[in-house]
C-alpha cells in the first residue's frame, strides 16, 4: 500500500493503516529529536506525542506537501517547545546529553581507529548543543537528517535564501566552538 | 577571490549548489590558499562527526505503547483553541481599554469653565461695574441702599417676593 492510501486511511481512522505509517517513519521522527535533544528517553517521549498529535491533525492534511514534510515540520515545532521549557527549566550538562550516544565497536583495532572520530562527534554534538536553537535547528535538518534546502524551507516556513544563509552562519558559529578541537585533530592525522 | 568568498563557495560546493564558473573559481583558488586547504580540512571533520551520528534505537514496543494513548488522548477541537486564546486576549483588552480611556481623558476636549457675570462682561471686553457705578453716583444713601436690594433680588429670582 503506497503512501498516499495509508494516509488517507488514516484520516478516515483506520488505526491499522497509521501503525503502518508509524513503522515507516518512527526511525526518522526520533532521530530528528534525538539529534536536538541527545537524550533517548526524551526523544522517545517527544516521538511518541509528535504522531499524537500528527494523528489528530491527520483531517487538516490536504497532501499539499509530501507527508514526511509535514511530520518533520510538526518534530520540529513541538522539539522546539521542548528546548524553549527545558532552556527556562535547566541547562543540560554534557555528560548527561551524551549518556545515550552509544559506544562504537569492541574490536581493539576498530575501536582505537574511531577514538578519534568518536572524540570528534562528541565535541561536535556538545558544541551544537550550546548553539542557539534555530542554528541548531537547522544543522539537525541539513547535515545530520540530509534534507534538502527547499525541503528544510517548507518545514520551517522561511525562504530558500535564508536556509542558505542561515545554515551558512550556523556552519561558521559550528567552527568556530570548535576550532581548537580541530587543529589538534589535524596535527593527528 | 578573497578566503571569506571561498569559505562560503566551499559551504555551497558541499551542498552541491555551485555552478561550473564557480567550481573552477573555487577551485583555482584553493590551489593557491593554504589558510582556506586548512579551513576545508574543518569542515571535512564536523561535516564526518554529523553525518555519522550515532542515533540510539526508539525504546523498545513503540507502536504498543502509543496505540493505547491514541484512544485516550481527545482530539483537539476548535473550541480548545478559542479558549487558548481567549485566555491570552482578556488581559490584552483589558490593558487596551485602559489605555483607551486614559488616552480619551488625557487628550479629549477639556470642558469649558462656566464665567460668572462678570467674567462674561470682561470676556466681551465691557466693564463688569457699569450697572455699580450708576447706583453708586446716586446721592442720597437710602436711595443707594436700595438700588443695591433690588438689584440683589433680580440676580436671585427665587427670593423676590411674588407680585400680587
Amino acid at each position: 500500500m503506497n503512501e498516499k492510501e495509508l494516509v488517507q486511511k488514516s484520516q478516515k481512522g483506520d488505526e491499522d493503516a497509521y501503525g503502518v505509517l508509524v513503522e515507516r517513519y518512527k526511525r526518522k521522527v526520533f532521530n530528528m529529536a534525538f539529534s536536538l535533544t541527545l537524550n533517548r528517553d526524551v526523544a522517545d517521549d517527544l516521538a511518541q506525542e509528535v504522531f499524537i498529535k500528527a494523528y489528530y491533525a491527520l483531517p487538516k492534511f490536504k497532501h499539499k506537501a509530501a507527508f514526511s514534510t509535514w511530520l518533520h515540520q510538526i518534530t520540529v515545532n513541538h522539539a522546539r517547545d521542548y528546548l524553549r521549557r527545558a532552556s527556562r527549566m535547566k541547562s543540560v550538562s554534557f555528560e548527561e546529553t551524551m549518556r545515550d550516544v552509544p559506544t562504537y565497536a569492541n574490536d581493539v583495532e576498530i575501536r582505537e581507529r574511531d577514538e578519534e572520530l568518536a572524540q570528534r562527534k562528541k565535541i561536535v554534538h556538545e558544541a551544537m548543543a550550546i548553539l542557539p536553537e534555530k542554528y541548531r535547528i537547522i544543522l539537525s535538518l541539513r547535515d545530520i537528517q540530509g534534507l534538502q534546502y527547499d525541503e528544510i524551507s517548507r518545514v520551517l516556513g522561511i525562504s530558500p535564501g535564508t536556509v542558505d544563509s542561515r545554515l551558512h552562519r550556523a556552519r561558521k558559529m559550528l567552527k568556530k566552538k570548535i576550532k581548537p578541537f580541530l587543529t589538534k585533530e589535524g596535527e593527528h592525522q | 577571490m578573497n578566503c571569506k568568498k571561498a569559505e562560503k563557495l566551499f559551504l555551497r560546493a558541499h551542498d552541491g549548489l555551485l555552478s561550473e564558473e564557480e567550481t573552477k573559481e573555487f577551485e583555482h583558488h584553493m590551489e593557491s590558499c593554504l589558510l582556506c586547504q586548512a579551513t576545508k580540512g574543518e569542515y571535512r571533520q564536523i561535516f564526518e562527526a554529523l553525518q555519522q551520528t550515532d542515533f540510539p534505537e526508539p525504546n523498545p514496543y513503540f507502536w504498543e505503547r502509543l496505540h493505547p494513548r491514541l484512544k485516550k488522548q481527545k482530539p483537539f477541537e476548535s473550541w480548545q483553541l478559542w479558549k487558548q486564546w481567549g485566555m491570552r486576549a482578556i488581559p490584552v483588552s483589558l490593558l487596551f481599554v485602559v489605555f483607551l480611556a486614559s488616552a480619551i481623558l488625557l487628550l479629549g476636549p477639556q470642558p469649558r469653565e462656566e464665567l460668572g457675570q462678570s467674567g462674561v462682561l470682561l470676556f466681551e471686553d465691557q466693564s463688569p461695574l457699569q450697572d455699580t457705578e450708576t447706583i453708586l453716583d446716586q446721592e442720597g444713601v437710602e436711595n443707594k441702599n436700595m438700588m443695591l436690594i433690588f438689584a440683589s433680588l433680580e440676580e436671585q429670582p427665587g427670593l423676590r417676593r411674588p407680585l400680587p
